[in-house]
């Protein structure tokens, strides 16, 4: 017998290290020939569009497009360090150094206009498109191109360096606040089971994330869905099959993740609320988009079949066998 | 890994010389969907291999007065896309659309579904339930065997499987199947169920022949189903009936398989999909 269930999940997410642990992401901003400006931020991209975001960031302080501006990144070599890409923290921590940085530049960028401006102070400068410009007199200007040439052999530059606040927690009672700023979100989705065959079809789902501010709604709107993606994986297919220790599943033949065909189109929303520490209000989203949705699958097939799991994965099997458990139960 | 040569063949006759000539040193390849990751994984080590992707005798459906003849080179999306394997043969359609991915089913061929012989091949239960023939060739002549019955007397090495062919349905007959994977692509059928059922004027079931897959060591028919539905009307109680016959034969032959619990319960769902198209298009409300 097919039965249907919705259910709801819900999370909040504590950013960062956390518990008082050095959380500290630095970048350095250069003036480069031809007017370009330079990131050099050890930011490391793994998939979730940091290189992207980062350079917005970058571009909002300086007044840029984000094509002016260059990221270099991901190697040591070359850049400040900025910590890992872990703990859903680059945009808040990173994108938090790369704001302190930029706006360093702007300042190194005033003063060096002024010289030029032969002006008595920066006041009232600002920028606009690639150029230094006096506010109240337009014609008084001076672009970044011609900057970076006058300034060839005194490299413009100005570093920025953001240390995330945390406080560790009592180690005797496991009391405090060890996280900061924390991100949340829900998720409800609607579900058909099949009694008969333990088969658990999504029919629908619906997914609110808060991210402070959305830097670019179409990557946070990617995170979303790769991130109920994983979860659905997590939470319906992938079984390890430990047997004394040893991997039993051990191909992708046999460790089932979902395909395509698996996915289904997740309604997603938005929530902007934002945080007054972070770099324009955003904050991370990166693992808490995976951590409402196996609770709501398991909150709807429990809705669906009034039975509740509490073993992961819901394969076909382990859910019919919780179907003839709580039978056999019922029976006694 | 060991290939010394690739033979692009040109004809069914060289391969059959080359098969002659080479034995058990050679291997046909076609999709290389399963033979590929065998060579991959050293479960065959031929020193040849004879590609016969390209040869046109062994591709594409033909139909003449009696048959249809699928030749063995063809590919899973060539019978997908073909209007022949289509209304009363939708059966076979399903089971090919449901093979693999689409890049399988571009390159996987019906012959070498076949040959591979594994338990939860999708398209044979279909072509059993047909009642296909298969055509194999060695250069010590040709033989036929009926798919239910190849199983036990295999391809062997010097043979090159041509095609499978089967009778043109009539307007009463109609073939359906169904398939449990563990997800919606790519997954390997834990059950499939197929039936070749036709209905006289009273909607009895006149002809009936359904055949399984992944429920036994290879495909094969559910003769104990099939006795309880013949001359029987499709209603509720039949279907349930149908269930239990199908249970009976599965408890005997999968007794003390851990596999065997789920599968009698899931069973039900695949049976009752095939036997419920069977019944849509017998009323003619055509479910496709």
């Amino acid at each position: 017998m097919k039965k249907r269930g919705i259910g709801v999940g819900v999370s909040f997410y504590g950013t960062g290290y956390g518990n008082g642990f050095p959380d500290i992401s630095r970048a350095i901003v250069r003036l480069l020939p031809g007017g370009r400006v330079g990131i050099y931020c050890g930011v490391t991209e793994v998939g979730q569009g940091a290189k992207t975001a980062m350079i917005q960031i970058g571009a909002e302080t300086l007044g840029l497009t984000e094509k002016d501006i260059d990221l270099i990144h991901e190697d040591t070599s070359l850049m400040p360090d900025s910590g890992t890409a872990a703990a859903t923290r680059q945009t808040y921590n990173t994108g938090n150094a790369i704001k302190v940085a930029c706006e360093n530049m702007r300042k190194e960028l005033f003063e060096k206009a002024k010289i030029e401006l032969e002006l008595n102070s920066t006041a009232g400068l600002v920028l606009e498109n690639g150029e230094v410009v006096l506010s109240f007199f337009p014609q008084k200007r001076i672009s970044f191109k011609r900057l970076s040439e006058i300034y060839k052999d005194e490299i413009i530059e100005a570093g920025g360096e953001f240390v995330a606040q945390t406080t560790t927690m009592d180690p005797e009672t496991g009391q405090g606040a060890p996280y900061w700023p924390y991100t949340f979100n829900a998720c409800a989705v609607e579900v058909e089971v099949d009694t008969n065959t333990g088969i658990v079809d999504l029919l629908r789902a619906v997914f609110a994330q808060d991210a402070g501010r959305a830097v670019n709604p179409h990557l946070l709107e990617g995170q979303m869905d790769g991130g109920f993606a994983m979860a659905l994986g997590y939470a319906l297919f992938e079984d390890l099959k430990l047997e004394n220790g040893a991997m039993k599943n051990n191909k992708f033949s046999k460790y089932l993740i979902p395909t395509a065909m698996d996915m289904i189109d997740v309604e997603k929303i938005i929530i902007e609320d934002p945080e007054n520490t972070a770099p324009y209000g955003a904050k991370g989203i990166g693992e808490p988009v995976m951590i409402p949705i196996a609770p709501a699958i398991l909150n709807a097939i429990y809705n669906a079949i009034g039975i509740r799991i509490t073993e992961l994965p819901v394969t076909p099997e382990n859910l019919m066998k919780a179907i003839r458990e709580a039978e056999a139960n019922k029976q006694n | 890994m060991d290939i010394k040569k690739v033979y692009n063949s040109k004809s069914v006759e060289e391969v059959i010389d080359i098969l002659g000539e080479y034995g058990e040193k050679a291997k046909v390849i076609a999709g290389g969907t399963d033979i590929v990751i065998a060579l991959n994984n050293n479960a065959i080590e031929p020193e040849l291999l004879i590609d016969i992707s390209k040869l046109e005798e062994l591709k594409g459906i033909k139909v003449d007065k009696e048959f249809i003849t699928i030749g063995s080179a063809t590919t899973f999306t060539e019978i997908v896309e073909s209007e022949i394997i289509d209304n009363n043969l939708y059966g076979l359609h399903k089971a090919c659309k449901m093979v693999g991915s689409p890049q399988i089913r571009n390159k996987g061929t019906i012959g070498g579904n076949i040959a591979n012989g594994s338990p939860a091949a999708d398209s044979v239960p279909p072509l059993i339930a047909l009642g296909g023939i298969v055509t194999l060739k060695s250069i010590e002549g040709t033989r036929e065997v009926l798919l239910e019955d190849y199983y036990y007397n295999p391809i062997k090495e010097k043979e090159l499987l041509l095609n499978i062919k089967f009778e043109r349905p009539k307007d009463n007959q109609i073939l359906t199947f169904a398939k449990l994977g563990l997800r919606k692509a790519l997954a390997i059928s834990r059950l499939t169920l197929s039936s070749f059922i036709e209905f006289d004027d009273n909607n009895t079931i006149s002809f009936i022949r359904v055949a399984s897959g992944a429920l036994a060591k290879f495909p094969m028919r559910e003769k104990e189903l099939e006795d309880y539905l013949l001359g029987k009307i499709l209603e509720k109680e039949i279907i349930e009936g149908a269930i239990e016959a199908l249970r009976n034969s599965m408890d005997e032959r999968l007794k003390g398989r851990s596999t065997l619990p789920y599968k009698r319960i899931a069973i039900s769902t695949i049976l009752r999909e095939i036997l419920e198209e069977a019944l849509a298009f017998e009323e003619g409300v055509k479910a496709w």
